[in-house]
């Protein structure tokens, strides 16, 4: 990630990798902070129509760089993203 | 001295890096070498110029580089500790690797020769499963590039949860979605170390 989309108040950084960022044409983008991480696939289901299936149920996600589980229940209570957190979709790896 | 196009961690017994330039085997050798060590295996994996059959023009490799260099040293210190290692190094190169190049050293030493060799096949197929690097072949024409999975074999495929009853429990990662088969990664058939032993 060479450009990083500031955070300022009330808001934190997602970054998008693989096949992520092909479905998004993005690396990063900045969303409204504080966001449960239930709510999070939702929210970009409805900024993305077809990412939930296509990309993100096969995606793991970190929190500043820490994996966290994602809820299957949106109103499940969670780990609520912060303002300043740095939060990024994990596809499949690929590494060797 | 500082290179931008690499990032590292450098401890005593372990190295960890990500560059976007070549590849160097010696240098990753030199990590690793040590009086009390009688052995150092390497290994070194190559860009392959089709998939399945289909011919790949380039390698483009991504990751997120601070979650990765964490990973590959987390598989560093716990293959290290498993086979008593003298030292561990393991470097990733990123951007266009050109078909038939390095994208991948890991070079172990240790006092013998057997713990060498199993540490650095374990120490590679838990780098193909968790470290956070991407791979795109590009095939170039209308098909246009493939982010590959070492996990599935290929990307979006969704695996029936009734096809998958003798499933491996989950991973660090999360689930796996399916049992691996022979031959689906990228450097030659699958060969889990754990479950050799009972030939050896």
């Amino acid at each position: 990630m060479t450009t990083k989309p500031s955070t300022s108040d009330g808001s934190f950084t997602i970054l998008y990798f693989a096949s992520a960022s092909s479905y998004t044409s993005k690396d990063a983008e900045v969303l409204a902070a504080p966001l449960p991480v239930a709510k999070l696939f939702d929210l970009l289901e409805e900024k993305y129509t077809g990412i939930k299936s296509k990309v993100l149920e096969s995606c793991l996600l970190t929190v500043n760089l820490e994996y966290v589980d994602v809820p299957s229940d949106a109103s499940s209570t969670g780990l609520v993203i912060k303002a300043g957190d740095e939060v990024a979709i994990i596809p499949p790896v690929s590494s060797g | 001295m500082v290179n931008m196009d690499t990032k590292e961690i450098v401890e005593e017994t372990r190295y960890v890096a990500l560059t976007h330039d070549t590849l160097d085997a010696k240098p990753i050798m030199d990590r690793v070498r040590s009086p009390k060590a009688g052995a150092i295996v390497l290994f070194a994996g190559t860009t392959r110029d089709n998939f399945a059959g289909k011919s790949v023009k380039e390698l483009q490799y991504t990751s997120y580089e601070p979650r990765a260099l964490q990973s590959m040293l987390a598989i560093c210190n716990a293959v290290q500790e498993k086979h008593s290692l003298t030292a561990i190094a393991m470097i990733h190169r990123l951007g266009v690797v050109p078909v038939g190049e390095e994208s991948i050293l890991i070079a172990v030493s240790s006092p013998h020769r057997q713990a060498a060799w199993r540490a650095g096949e374990e120490a590679l197929e838990e780098c193909k499963e968790k470290v956070e690097v991407w791979k795109k072949e590009e095939f170039g024409g209308e098909e246009g590039g493939v982010w590959r999975a070492n996990r599935d074999g290929a990307v979006g495929v969704r695996i029936d949860n009734d096809q998958n009853l003798n499933s491996p429990a989950p991973g660090p990662h999360g689930p796996v979605l399916r049992p691996g088969r022979l031959g689906e990664r990228g450097h030659g058939a699958v060969v889990n170390p754990r479950n050799q032993n009972q030939n050896s």
